[in-house]
């Protein structure tokens, strides 16, 4: 009798059970997702640059089990609000409040249940899908990755099944402590409590002094190490959820009480709709918050590790292209490029030696990059000086010439490419015109040149080293294992880099999708409310125009708020990575303008969507 | 001659599409408002009132026939147009569901006029006038829920007179009223209708509350049985109301 109530109440709200099921479902396969990682001790330690990887796995996991536990805790009232009234009908009909206790009990248990097996498949299926594109992307092996893995998948379900068990005794007990008629009036109650002044600024000041002692530990993560890493968690995400409860619902009464701007129009309309839910509202805000903070945050650092490898590479590299001998194909390939700054030099070699000619290099002298010692600026570009005055310089010791300066030879070496893997045990010269032309060889020329970004050249790069490879075989006699460019630095520091990218977008995505998920939930399940409310309104005569207007409002608010807050925490917690990264703020724009772009379609497309639901077509 | 502010040619509505068992909720129905008129429908449960209302209000659509109100063809009329009108030109209460529970009583009974762009200077002396005359001045900062069946039906009505709109469309808006509110709410419409010259067309099942106007129709499934006119007082009309009832319900039972 019992289950087959259940089941006849389930099939007739099943559009509503069907969003339930799909807020739950994407929370448990996003944080099966995250596990996937979090507990793959092998395949982070051997792909990360953060030394203590697993450490911050732990920390995430903790984040996100908490952001988790406030939004099943939401999600699942969510069956409350579908059924009170509908029990509270079988209460006056004569069923007892334990066996409708029970009943409430059980199908929140039962709803969990199926959205865990769903959630798991679908989680594997993601973390295999994007694992696999991502991968691709950016030519990662990603070898020990496994989108199955058993012990993520027994933390999944201990996890949530306690989670389940926990809501559905909550739910229980919230029915069994209502009468009937509060059951039977649930839907038209407000969760409008009177919120006092005291506990605002309580709340508030709260908020504020954890925000601000979580951001003081991020900022000297350097000195605090894992300690700072736990303050900031411990108290950016409760300050976070704090924001959300104690500010919010103040900041609305206030909009609420200016009596001008509340009576104008429809506004009084928009903001009860906000005011109406707002406890619940706040819960979904901190989640969402804290979503954006931590994908937007994983995203921007994984960029910020691919950018790294262009910083480094233009750390021992002053030219970004330098061609030995270029073809006339490659001339002309380059004659497009826009360069900043080019030269061509001359030499000829000869068995013993590498021969370079002083009036050239005098006249346009080379820039290169010296290392510093200074941790702010590791290293800076110098002009060298024509300050040769000998005839001959020699890097060969047992010569009796002069000697090379340091720097000089960091020229040849380093930007003119007159390197050991091309010239083998070759000795460097610099010399004057007459004994430059005394030298027994065909003259060649090396190209050096700075272009804005030389990632944009990368094919030709990539050919112009191999045929350096080939010119090496001529030298030496022997194939190399590099030939000392800038592209080859960056490609080699690209690859040590890119266990650690593919981490920060794998999770930037899962986090992003469980944000955008967690909202359309919001929407979703107010909808069946709003229809009715939205219906008046039209009757009595607001413009469908205006409706539209106030659902741009509303949810303007509601995406605002925490894409604020969350885009603050990122700022500030990059600060994090400023000890392991060189740069950690450069092109941040990059990946936040793109997270503003996503996430202004991404309302857009709500509010559309929201429009198709609560108003009629036409 | 007085314009007529309602007119209604022929109505018909039927509910179903063509595939399914249709039914005819009004069949062929005509009759005129006249402006300032306060009019009456009654009729059994069922009989199609609330359709009729609906019809004329521009909230549904007729399956066939006329109607104008104020002198437009409310048939060709825009979506905007429409919601316009209804907003500066109509006011409704209606059979149920009438407060959007999210707003106050105040916010509710202010919500029109909010609409129409008057400043809040102006709102609240008009808010707390019609309220008062309406007896719910102290429930005003109440949110819907924790008022009474009776008061959510007098802030109704108070939201329906509160922008004095040329007509008032009023579906059983004494159906959850005492005899005294439901005498008070009553003698609000009659002194709308008879000092600011809003026209009434009000739904009721009370031949009491009826007897407040100058003329009822009745209507019998879906089409119009009888139509009569108040000639002597109140006490009269309420008593030629009973009787038709009855020839009504003699009727049915045969
Ligand atoms: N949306 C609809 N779809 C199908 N039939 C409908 C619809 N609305 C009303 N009806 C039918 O039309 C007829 C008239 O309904 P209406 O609501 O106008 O009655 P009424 O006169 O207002 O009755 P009451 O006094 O009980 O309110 C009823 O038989 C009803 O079942
Ligand atoms: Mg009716």
């Amino acid at each position: 009798m019992l289950v087959k109530l259940l089941s006849g109440s389930m099939k007739k709200m099943w559009k509503d059970y069907l969003v339930l099921l799909f807020g739950l479902t994407i929370s448990i396969a996003i944080f099966y997702m995250f596990e996937t990682l979090a507990q793959n001790k092998a395949f982070l330690e051997a792909n990360a640059l953060i030394s203590s990887i697993v450490f911050v796995f732990h920390v995430g996991t903790f984040i996100l089990g908490l952001v988790t536990i406030f939004y099943i805790f939401y999600a699942t009232s969510f069956v409350l609000s579908l059924r009170q009234k509908e029990l509270g009908m079988y209460m006056t009909l004569g069923a007892k409040k334990g066996k409708v206790t029970q009943m409430m009990f059980l199908e929140t248990l039962v709803i969990g249940i199926i959205s865990l097996i769903i959630g798991l498949i679908v989680g594997v299926g993601l973390s295999e899908g994007i694992a696999r594109l991502l991968m691709a992307r950016l030519d990662f092996s990603g070898e020990g990755f496994h989108a199955l893995y058993q012990s993520s998948l027994w933390t999944t379900v201990i996890f949530y099944m306690i989670l389940f068990l926990l809501t559905a005794i909550v739910n229980a007990i919230r029915i069994a402590r209502k009468s009937v008629l509060e059951l039977l009036h649930a839907d038209q109650i407000a969760d409008n409590k009177v919120i006092k002044g005291w506990k605002t600024f309580v709340g508030t000041l709260f908020a504020i002094v954890l925000i601000a002692v979580g951001y003081f530990a991020m900022i000297n993560m350097g000195e605090l190490a894992h300690a700072g890493v736990i303050i900031a968690t411990a108290t950016v995400t409760p300050g976070t959820y704090f924001f959300f409860m104690a500010m919010l619902p103040f900041i609305i009464k206030r909009i609420k009480g200016i009596r001008t701007i509340n009576e104008k129009g429809l506004n009084a309309f928009t903001y009860a709709q906000l005011d109406f839910r707002v406890s619940q509202l706040s819960k979904v805000l901190g989640t969402v918050a804290m979503l954006i903070a931590l994908g937007l945050g994983a995203m921007t650092a994984g960029l910020s590790f691919y950018h790294n490898t262009e910083i480094q590479s233009s750390m021992m590299h002053a030219y970004d292209v330098k061609v030995l001998e270029p073809t006339d194909k490659e001339l002309t390939e380059m004659e497009n490029w826009e360069f900043e700054e080019r030269n061509l030099y001359s030499y000829r070699v000869t068995d013993e030696g590498v021969y370079f000619s002083k009036d050239e290099l005098q006249t346009n002298p080379p820039v290169i990059k010296e290392i510093t010692g200074n941790l702010d600026e590791l290293t800076k570009e110098t002009r060298l000086e024509d300050d040769l005055t000998a005839p001959v310089y020699t890097t060969d010791e047992t010569d009796n010439a002069e000697l090379m300066p340091e720097q000089w030879h960091t020229a040849l070496r380093s930007e003119l490419m007159a390197n050991f893997y091309i010239f083998g045990d070759r000795a460097l010269y610099i010399l004057d015109q007459e004994k430059f032309e005394a030298i027994n060889a065909d003259t060649q020329t090396v190209f050096v040149g700075k272009v804005e970004n030389f990632i944009d050249h990368a094919n030709t790069l990539e050919e112009i080293d191999e045929r350096h490879h080939q010119l090496a075989v001529k030298y030496t006699g022997e194939e190399p294992t590099m030939s000392g460019s800038k592209y080859e630095d960056y490609i080699s520091l690209k690859s040590i880099a890119n266990g650690t990218i593919f981490m920060g977008m794998f999770l930037g995505v899962a986090f992003l999708m469980m944000m955008a998920s967690v909202l359309m939930f919001k929407l979703l399940s107010s909808a069946t409310v709003d229809i009715d409310r939205y219906q008046m309104l039209r009757k009595i005569g607001v413009r469908h125009a205006k409706l539209k207007k106030s659902i741009y409002k509303e949810l303007f608010l509601v995406f605002l708020f925490p894409g604020l807050i969350g885009l603050v925490h990122v700022l500030i917690g990059m600060e994090m990575f400023s000890f392991i990264l060189i740069e950690p703020y450069t092109k941040i724009w990059l990946p936040i303008s793109m997270f503003l772009v996503i996430y202004g379609l991404y309302y857009l497309l709500t509010v559309k969507m929201y429009q198709r639901i609560v108003l009629p077509k036409n | 001659m007085t314009k007529s502010v309602v007119n209604v040619e022929n109505v018909q509505k039927i509910f179903g599409k063509k595939s399914e068992n249709q039914y005819k909720a009004l069949d062929n129905v005509s009759f005129t408002i006249k402006e300032g008129e306060f009019v009456g429908i009654m009729g059994p449960s069922g009989a199609g009132k609330t359709t009729l209302l609906n019809v004329v209000s521009t909230l549904d659509k007729a399956t066939s026939g006329k109607i104008e109100i104020a002198g437009q063809d409310i048939t060709d009329m825009k979506q905007n147009a429409l919601a316009d009108f209804r907003s500066e030109q109509l006011g409704f209460i209606f059979q149920d569901f009438n407060l959007l529970e999210n707003l106050t009583v105040y916010e509710n009974i202010a919500l029109p006029l909010s609409l129409q762009g008057f400043s809040s200077k102006k709102i609240k002396p008009l808010v707390t006038q019609v309220a008062e005359k309406l007896g719910i001045k102290s429930i005003l900062p109440k949110y819907p829920v924790t008022i009474s069946g009776g008061q959510k039906q007098r802030a109704a009505a108070a939201r329906a007179l509160v922008h004095e709109p040329a007509i008032i469309l009023a579906d059983e808006p004494t159906g959850a009223l005492d005899s005294k509110n439901a005498h008070s709410l009553m003698k609000t419409m009659e002194h709308l209708n008879q000092y600011h010259d809003v026209s009434i067309m009000l739904v009721t099942h009370d031949p009491l509350s009826a007897s407040y106007c100058e003329r009822i129709l009745f209507i019998q499934d879906g089409t119009l049985y009888k139509e009569i006119t108040k000639s002597g007082d109140q006490q009269q009309f309420h008593q030629q109301i009973l009787n038709v009832l009855a020839e009504l319900t003699s009727i049915q039972s045969s």
